[in-house]
């Protein structure tokens, strides 16, 4: 091995070295939520004494002992920080990390696997928020979440409007002109397709743009790149060969905050979702509450009942809190017009959300 | 002169190449920028001070063919990212040097402007590929070639599909050692005669001397060449390349107060007599 490859892999190993830690931490903040003291000096005894009987010849027990002794106290000291657990979808890197990174800035970012996951981890405790996206700005409504808004019962306390960047990735190695294949999500794939036909790239569906950038960080495909977020760079240490490489004007997605408890301050927006019966001018008799009050809606978006085919739910964002006497006289009239309506909590708007 | 199907006068009046809003083959297009992107505070310094002096469109080289392989060869991609930063500061279009077929649609995805240079007029594979690049092309004139081997090469990218070809004559090999290069000015009216495609020069790499650029730069308008490309750098004392060549931000700026009440002169002359006679000489031979 020569001295530059044997610095270049030093610096590998201590990056995923790194890495790792964090993602201790991440258990550690979420062990917290479960257990009913902090510390556990049986348990932690028990660790130091098995990782020392690993026969290690280049790694003295003492060190071993220090070494982890020294993660303990930081655990310990993180835990104490208090930082809000916010949950969202995907893997690392995801564009709900990036919306929960703005809507929570000193946050722990904890991954979850599908949407429910943050939903129930939320309403059990596990969590302390959750980010969500609720519609995108190309692909419209993103269904599941927003039947989830319908069956579980979390309040919004806040929206982010987060721009779709992607960027084309590889491992510092890569050599751009010898990339092949592209992997990301199916429909990252196809919002850079032009990109992809210019530069003769071979489009590799995964099931996540972060999860493709994770893979290409830990098992380095040959001749293989990935479409991603800026931030899944920064997270697995990937180049940015070139950002902005989606087609079209970039789209972008409206992510929610959820919570167990309402906002506590006057927000300026409203989101209800409700249901009418199936007569003659219902929904508009309902619209004209506020067109007389003079909200001004800014989404109005239907969907069909899972509980109830044939019947829809109609979600409604509008201008104003509902500690407004205007609104809040609205929403009382409300409740006689419609056959179900739910309340999911008044926000400040991101101002970026027109 | 023979297999000029596409680049020939006779095809049509002028092209114009339209780069966001600057429109080569109409006003007198100016392009400048250092030899080679440095640094990131290198590029953004300088393309601010161009744009104030008035540039039109900003130049640096990312991959550098170099006379010795030992001299600073670019930044590469890195280079392009810079450049991209610099038209998104300051918003003016890139024209940057591609030397290798493998990066043309790499490069292509980050400049307006592909220039090929007086080394690879003549690299056929090259130009078959910026010809399908989609972008306009910055075709430098080899040191030793003729108009008509230099037209051929512009025909090789039109044919390919790509009408946008902006020439440049860039100075020819001669006995003279004085100069670096022979600005060869007469090859601005000559094109004009032979092709529809526009024609700029650069008085930089022609004359390899701070002290001529700006009258030959002056001889150019006057010659009715359809604009420049002049390195300058923030401070030429620190460049990688080409530092005995480049111009200061402030050379530049008086020279570009020049120029334009220059071209606004040439604009209101009467029309010139159009050499008719010989044009049709030209043609038999």
């Amino acid at each position: 091995m020569k001295p530059e490859e044997i610095r270049k892999k030093t610096n590998k190993i201590d990056r995923e070295l790194l890495v790792l830690l964090q993602e201790r931490m991440g258990l550690a903040l979420r062990s917290k939520k479960f257990k009913e003291t902090l510390s556990d000096p049986q348990q932690e005894n028990d660790m130091l004494a098995r990782a020392e009987r690993l026969n290690l010849d280049l790694i003295k027990s003492t060190f071993t002992r220090r070494l982890l002794k020294t993660i303990i106290e930081e655990t310990k000291r993180l835990q104490d920080e208090d930082r809000s657990l916010a949950a969202f979808q995907g893997e690392h890197g995801a564009y709900g990390e990036v919306a929960a990174r703005r809507l929570v800035p000193d946050g722990a970012y904890i991954p979850c696997l599908e949407f429910i996951d943050v939903f129930r981890g939320v309403e059990d405790g596990y969590f302390d928020l959750g980010v969500v996206p609720v519609e995108n700005s190309l692909e419209g409504a993103v269904t599941q979440v927003n039947d989830l808004l319908t069956t579980t019962d979390l309040n919004v306390i806040g929206e982010v409007k987060v721009a779709v960047s992607h960027c084309l990735l590889a491992t510092e190695a890569t050599d751009y002109r010898e990339i092949r294949q592209v992997f990301s999500h199916p429909q990252a794939l196809a919002q850079c397709r032009n990109f992809l036909m210019r530069n003769k790239l071979e489009s590799r569906p995964y099931y996540d743009t972060a999860g493709a950038a994770k893979m290409l960080a830990r098992e380095n495909p040959r001749a293989a790149a990935a479409i991603a977020s800026s931030l899944c760079a920064e997270l697995y240490d990937l180049e940015i060969i070139k950002e902005g490489i989606e087609d079209g004007p970039s789209n972008s997605t409206r992510f929610l905050l959820l919570a167990r408890e309402p906002h506590p301050d006057n927000g300026d927006k409203t989101s209800i979702i409700f249901a009418v019966t199936h007569e003659a001018g219902r929904l508009y008799a309902v619209l004209k509450l506020f067109a007389d009050a003079e909200i001004n809606l800014t989404r109005i978006a239907s969907m069909p009942l899972r509980s109830d085919p044939g019947n829809y739910s109609f979600f409604l964002d509008f201008e104003g809190s509902d500690k407004n006497e205007k609104v809040a006289a609205v929403l009382k009239e409300m409740e006689g017009l419609t056959k179900w309506m739910k309340y999911l909590g008044s926000y400040p708007a991101d101002k970026a959300v027109s | 002169m023979k297999n000029l199907k596409l680049v020939a006068r006779e095809i049509k009046k002028g092209t114009v190449v339209k780069v966001a809003d600057v429109e080569i083959g109409r006003d007198f297009v100016v392009i400048a920028g250092p030899c080679s992107v440095e640094s990131e505070k290198q590029i953004l310094d300088t393309a601010w001070a161009v744009k104030a002096a008035g540039a039109d469109m900003l130049r640096g080289g990312a991959f550098k063919p170099r006379t010795s392989p030992y001299s600073f060869q670019g930044l590469a991609i890195q280079g392009l990212k810079m450049l991209e930063k610099a038209k998104k500061e300051t918003g003016l279009p890139i024209v940057t040097e591609v030397v290798d077929p493998r990066d043309v649609s790499w490069v292509a995805e980050f400049a307006d402007v592909l220039q090929i240079g007086t080394r690879n007029m003549q690299n056929f594979s090259l130009l078959k590929e910026v010809g399908s690049s989609g972008r306009p092309v910055l075709l430098k004139r080899g040191m030793h070639s003729t108009l008509e081997e230099w037209l051929n090469c512009a025909e090789y990218i039109l044919s390919e599909g790509n009408p946008d070809v902006i020439l440049c004559e860039r100075g020819i090999r001669t006995f003279e050692t004085y100069t670096r290069n022979t600005l060869d000015l007469s090859a601005v009216p000559a094109i004009k005669e032979l092709s529809h495609l526009p024609i700029m020069i650069d008085p930089t790499h022609s004359t390899g001397r701070i002290s001529l650029i700006a009258s030959m730069s002056m001889a150019a308008v006057a010659a009715g060449a359809d604009g420049m490309i002049v390195e300058v750098h923030h401070k030429p004392q620190e460049a990688l390349c080409d530092a005995d060549q480049a111009l200061t931000p402030d050379m530049f700026a008086n020279m570009m107060s020049r120029l334009r009440p220059l071209k606004s002169f040439f604009n209101n002359l009467p029309s010139a007599s159009t050499g008719k006679r010989k044009l049709t000489e030209v043609r038999q031979k």
